[in-house]
């Protein structure tokens, strides 16, 4: 069962990246194209991508040379579009509150530099898994993706948390699912580029980020269509309500006693 | 092989820390109510923080005291400041909650409110973290000085804005993050 071409492993290859499509598909019908432009494009895009390796890797008439072309080609287009996701969803959760979002855009950008820097180091230091190039290259470039990826997620998650920024269901879903998968395929790239592993073994690792992947797409589902826990509108229907004549006369009493204590310490 | 383990442990550490802001995210689905979340909130003492930040108290001890004494009471003076700090920051975090519940209000009024009650909190939060560094620097020389007049004008604004959000959420039950 764990054996490549084997029933699981095509479906493996082939059902996420159905259900992803899908995925596109549903976010254009409902009408949420504007709200998350770059991760319809993703969806739309890389699906078929790796459809297309797929196609590659299962038809006798395509060589291993093209095979590989094909996946520096998907591969190159998914890292821009996942680069494009994370810059959307930074800005969907930090662009409302100008008081984080333009430090935010500074640290995010020396960040994204810095593990940029330790990534073409990595690559540099890595003794690479193939004799030819075209294949090792695109095993580091895998590599290297996901440990930027990874990086730059999870310290999007660690500077929103600080701030404890409100998030809204579609971005934490996308983030959470990009943010999964790249730490799980970072592991296992790491161990494929950098440990002499048998084919068994390669095959293993395959069946896990495929798996990874699958689990990536249904968190998307979950967290773009799934139930939602409808918003308790406590505070604005207190806000609507007419406030009562005596509270507000108190409230303003205490605002004008504070504005004159704030006049006090300002000027003193 | 050390490189492979190097980038494993790096990419657990960041699959744990997802994971646990993944925990953390489905709570603050289940906001418990305002009145709960405003009891949170610790009524800071402006004046008595602006009085701990004034740099003529400082030069006046400085004056007064001897080098060695001078150091230690502005230690204990860094300690209570940090600890008023910290009480800030937890203010504006509990103001986020706070606010965050009335931004998709009906109420236009209340909505832009409780938006400029978050940046204001945000922007208190980010001057706490600079100031919390400034005065662990001071501690370690305590004749430099501290950042942590931004965090009083930073706290200054946010109380207006949050005594302007509970007026419009609740007449009855205003918010003071404030004590007189």
């Amino acid at each position: 069962m764990l054996q490549a071409h084997s029933l699981l492993w095509n479906y493996l290859w082939v059902a996420p990246n159905l259900f992803l499509f899908l995925l596109g598909l549903l976010i254009w019908r409902r009408g949420l194209n504007r709200q998350i432009p770059a991760f319809l494009a993703f969806a739309l895009l890389s699906s078929p991508g790796q459809l297309s390796l797929y196609m590659a890797d299962i038809l006798p008439s395509v060589s291993a040379g093209t095979f590989w072309r094909i996946d520096w080609v998907s591969l190159t287009l998914e890292a821009l579009l996942k680069f494009f996701v994370i810059g959307e969803i930074f800005s969907r959760v930090f662009s409302p509150y100008p008081s984080v979002s333009k430090i935010g855009k500074y640290i995010v950008s020396g960040v994204g530099a810095l593990l940029v820097l330790i990534a073409g180091l990595v690559a540099g230091l890595s003794p690479g898994d193939s004799t030819f190039r075209l294949i090792s290259g695109a095993h580091l470039l895998e590599l290297t993706m996901f440990m930027v990826q990874c990086g730059l997620i999870v310290f999007l998650f660690i500077f929103a948390s600080y701030f404890r920024m409100p998030w809204d269901r579609f971005s934490f879903g996308i983030l959470l699912g990009f943010g999964v998968a790249s730490c799980v395929h970072l592991a296992t790239w790491a161990t494929m580029t950098n440990l002499d592993l048998s084919i068994h073994q390669r095959t293993l690792l395959d069946f896990v980020n495929m798996a990874t992947f699958h689990a990536t797409v249904l968190i998307w589902y979950y967290y773009l269509f799934g139930r939602k826990i409808p918003p308790k509108d406590g505070a604005g229907g207190r806000g609507s309500q007419p406030p009562s004549s005596g509270s507000v006369t108190d409230l303003e009493e205490s605002l004008h006693e504070w504005n004159r204590e704030l006049e006090r310490l300002i000027h003193q | 092989m050390t490189l492979a383990i190097i980038l494993i442990v790096f990419a657990a550490i960041g699959l744990s820390v997802i994971v646990r802001l993944c925990l953390s995210f489905s709570k603050s689905l289940r906001l418990p109510e305002d009145a709960s979340i405003a009891r949170q909130i610790q009524p800071l003492d402006v004046a008595a923080f602006r009085n701990l930040i004034d740099p003529a108290e400082r030069e006046y001890l400085r004056r007064r005291l001897p080098s060695a004494e001078f150091r230690e009471v502005q230690r204990e003076r860094l300690r209570a400041m940090a600890a008023y700090v910290q009480i800030a920051a937890r203010n504006a975090t509990v103001l986020v909650a706070l606010a965050e519940s009335s931004r998709t209000s009906s109420n236009p009024q209340a909505a832009e409110a409780a938006r400029q009650l978050i940046d204001n909190a945000f922007r208190l939060r980010r001057n706490t973290a600079y100031a919390m560094f400034r005065i662990r620097l001071a501690w370690l020389w305590p004749d430099s000085n501290t950042a942590a007049g931004s965090i009083l004008q930073g706290y200054v604004q946010l109380n207006g804005t949050a005594m302007l959000l509970g007026r419009l959420q609740n007449p009855a039950e205003p918010v003071r993050i404030s004590a007189h």
